[in-house]
């Protein structure tokens, strides 16, 4: 129950202040953040003039009395590489440090005492100095010779003599007959007892390398085989003679029709393939050099015609224009000898297309169309 | 009935056709479409020396031949150190196998005789790889001094044999030759065979002189002279270097002049109050005629070969750009829409394509176009690359060429049309303005 006079709702709020008064005051009157001050040092510092600094800065980078070089002795009469005879010139250039500047007589400053490197004293002779063992610096100078390799032991592949054959291993003297084949059919009986295998040959006098020795394995893919031959063609064959006589008319006007000359199985066969085709191509342009052409020369288009022999090389006899476009005939002349040139020139080793299809290219029309090189 | 003649016709069309097909069946058929551009090899072994006296000048000449050959960009010699057999006499055949072998695609052969003051060369041109000569053989007299001559005449016959293009080794050039600093340079007319070889100079350095330009016989030259202290045309003729001046009015300035095909008329520039227009002249009646009236600058004018019109330069848009006009004056036509600036235009002696300076990004570029402003290309690039000219068969153009700096020198440069073979010109001292002559007869 609150006390009289007092409204009961502010009855915390007046308990609350008079309890942070009391904190307040205990810590204000309490002294309860004093603390003693933690010790702490105090270093004194100096101004210091421009040339006090420098005086300072010079003393510091004064040269260090240097080490005393090792002066190397005159080479003896071994004559492996000269050492440098040690100069005794007594006006050598020698590091003379220049003096630091006083230091300016200011009052002020009170610079303390440093203690300063040595000033290095300015030598009028160098020092003797031990002589280096000539061999040793030779042995330092100069390039190391790595040892030689001992070669290794090879193995000898001179034939060795090789072991006889065993007595019962002879060649055989008899001769063979030639192998035939049989067209009966029929397997034919042995004549002779089977022959025991003979020894092989000695070895002989000489390495038979790989490169004598054919590998065996194939020089060259076997081509594809040929196509079927066409439905049309293996009609053509004329009907045997005892076919009955053509009574009818159809009959004999067919006969006749396809009896006609077809074209030998050799003059035909399969057509070159694109990549056959495209290596040609490529083989005759690698060798077309328009760089000399003029330029109405680069704007004609000429049609070449030529007949190449079995083994793919062009005649040149049947190297012939048949026609040209875009210029005159000036330009088309000189158009049709560069073109002729590059027949020539990469078809002399032929140009290796496949035998078997030789009705296929041996005429050969090439048109020449320069309009990828001319200047544009 | 009729189904059985339906049946006869078709048995017989299949029956002619099978031998039809085999029969046109044709030769393979491809295109060719890629080749290679580089030099042709060719062979020239050293000319015969029919008599004693000619020794010297033999082997001079055919070093000359290869000289002007190789320096086209379009030939390449094979070494006489490579030569299976070099021939021993000029009139013995061939033997094209050796040639084959060393992969020498042209042979020239020769032969010089020298008697008294009189100097006879001979030479073939073979087509190795044809087994063929290459037209026939041709003969050409001269006086020992003019044996260099002769040899721009064999190797022109060679170049227009092989490639087509008309010859230009037989030609001279005239341009200025220059000395010292840029800000002191003593200026000279000065005229050289095409590669550079016997210079002779036509004026003294007191004057300053412009912009020479041949007459089509090569006999006059045009140039442009401050001897009077402003910018005048004169005409020197060549044979006795008598000089006169053509444009003499008072507060006048002309300049840029350049003959016409028919050698009668030049076209130049006359300034007047500050503005610049193009004028032709009648060579023997004096007479001048105003093509353009514009107060813009027109100027470089340089006729086509047939005549019919005039390429100039004018800044009427607002830049410098390229123009052609007729002849006779009228509308201009506008040919150069690139970015940059473009001057100095010169009509090709072929009449398909205009030579120009492009002023372009701080660059120089010497360029070609057709005459319509198509195809530009641009074949050069430097600090200053000015002042084209075209070689007599139009495959050559000669500018000149400035380095950078006070000490700059000023050179003489050719170039060839598809932008390969930059080369500079032999000359004794700097150049600049070249005019190439057309190929002497």
């Amino acid at each position: 129950m609150p006390p009289r006079g007092v409204n009961p709702v502010h009855a915390g709020h007046y308990i609350s202040g008079a309890g942070h008064l009391a904190l307040i005051g205990w810590l204000l009157l309490g002294d309860v953040f004093s603390a003693d001050p933690l010790p702490f040092d105090v270093t004194q510092a100096a101004m210091v003039s421009v040339q006090d600094y420098e005086a300072l800065v010079q003393a510091a980078r004064a040269p260090r009395p240097a080490p005393a070089p090792e002066q190397p002795e005159a080479p003896a009469a071994t004559p492996v590489p000269e050492a440098p005879a040690p100069v005794q010139d007594a006006a050598a250039p020698q590091a003379t440090p220049d003096a630091a500047p006083a230091p300016a007589n200011e009052t002020a400053p009170q610079v303390p005492e440093q203690a300063l490197p040595p000033q290095a004293e300015a030598q009028d002779q160098i020092a003797d100095l031990p002589t280096p063992d000539p061999i040793a610096e030779a042995a330092d100078l100069a390039p190391q010779l790595s040892a030689r390799p001992v070669p290794r032991a090879a193995e000898r592949i001179a034939p060795e003599p090789v072991a006889p054959p065993p007595p019962e291993a002879l060649p055989d003297p008899q001769r063979q007959d030639a192998i035939t084949v049989d067209q009966s059919g029929e397997r034919p009986q042995d004549p002779q007892d089977p022959q025991e295998a003979t020894a092989p040959p000695e070895a002989a006098s000489r390495i038979v390398t790989e490169a004598d020795t054919p590998s065996g394995a194939p020089r060259q893919s076997l081509r594809p085989p040929l196509r079927p031959v066409a439905p049309s063609q293996a009609v053509a064959r004329p009907a045997p003679a005892s076919d009955p006589a053509p009574s009818d008319p159809v009959a004999q006007a067919l006969a006749e029709a396809l009896a006609a000359p077809a074209p030998a199985p050799g003059a035909s066969g399969p057509p070159l393939s694109a990549a056959e085709k495209e290596g040609l191509r490529v083989a005759v342009s690698n060798c077309w050099n328009v760089g000399s052409l003029s330029s109405e020369a680069l704007r004609t288009t000429v049609v070449v015609r030529v007949a190449l022999d079995a083994e793919a090389r062009p005649i040149a006899s049947t190297i012939t224009l048949a026609s040209s476009d875009g210029g005159s005939q000036t330009a088309a002349r000189q158009a049709f000898e560069a073109a002729r040139r590059a027949i020539i020139r990469c078809g002399a080793k032929g140009f290796g297309l496949p035998s078997e299809k030789y009705s296929q290219w041996q005429d050969i029309e090439m048109t020449f169309n320069p309009e990828r090189m001319r200047v544009k | 009935m009729m189904i059985r003649t339906v049946l006869i016709a078709l048995t017989l069309m299949v029956g002619l056709a099978v031998p039809l097909k085999a029969q046109s069946q044709g030769p393979l058929r491809i295109e060719i479409t890629e080749g290679v551009i580089e030099p042709l090899p060719f062979a020239i072994p050293a000319f015969e020396a029919e008599n004693g006296a000619a020794s010297d000048v033999a082997r001079q000449l055919s070093a000359l031949i290869a000289a002007d050959l190789i320096g086209t960009g379009l030939f390449r010699e094979i070494p006489a150190s490579a030569f299976i057999a070099a021939p021993q006499r000029f009139d013995l055949p061939v033997q094209y196998a050796d040639w084959k072998a060393i992969n020498a695609q042209a042979l020239i052969t020769g032969s010089a005789a020298l008697s008294g003051n009189s100097l006879t060369v001979k030479f073939r041109l073979y087509d190795v790889f044809s087994g063929a000569e290459l037209g026939n053989g041709l003969q050409f007299k001269g006086t020992p001094e003019g044996w260099r001559r002769i040899g721009h005449k064999v190797a022109d016959a060679v170049y227009a044999r092989i490639t087509g293009e008309g010859p230009y080794f037989d030609s001279r050039v005239v341009f200025v030759s220059e000395t010292g600093p840029k800000d002191a340079r003593s200026k000279r007319l000065a005229i050289m065979d095409y590669d550079g070889a016997n210079v002779s100079f036509l004026t003294g350095g007191e004057d300053i002189v412009l912009a020479p330009r041949f007459s089509p016989a090569a006999d006059r030259v045009l140039y442009t002279s401050y001897a009077s202290g402003f910018p005048r045309i004169y005409m020197l003729d060549v044979g006795s270097n008598k000089r006169q001046v053509l444009d003499s009015q008072d507060g006048t300035m002309s300049f840029a002049p350049r003959f016409a095909p028919d050698g009668r008329t030049i076209v130049y520039s006359l300034a007047r109050g500050g503005n610049t227009d193009i004028f032709t002249m009648d060579l023997q009646s004096g007479q001048s005629r105003r093509l353009t009236s514009s107060p813009s600058i027109e100027t470089a004018p340089s006729f086509a070969p047939d005549g019919a019109s005039i390429v100039f330069e004018s800044d009427r848009s607002g830049s410098q750009q390229l123009y052609i006009m007729s002849a006779s004056g009228g509308e201009a036509r506008r040919i150069s829409h690139g970015a940059g600036r473009y001057g100095t235009p010169v009509w090709s002696p072929r009449g398909d394509l205009v030579a120009f300076t492009k002023q372009n990004k701080g660059r120089f570029h010497i360029g070609v176009m057709r005459t319509d402003g198509s195809e530009e290309r641009l074949l050069t690039a430097s600090f200053l690359d000015e002042g084209p000219t075209w070689s007599p068969n139009g495959r050559v153009i000669m500018f000149h060429r400035e380095t950078q700096g006070a000490a700059g020198r000023s050179a003489l440069y050719s170039v060839d049309i598809s932008g390969r073979n930059l080369r500079a010109v032999r000359t004794p001292e700097g150049g600049s303005d070249p005019s190439w002559s057309p190929v002497q007869n």
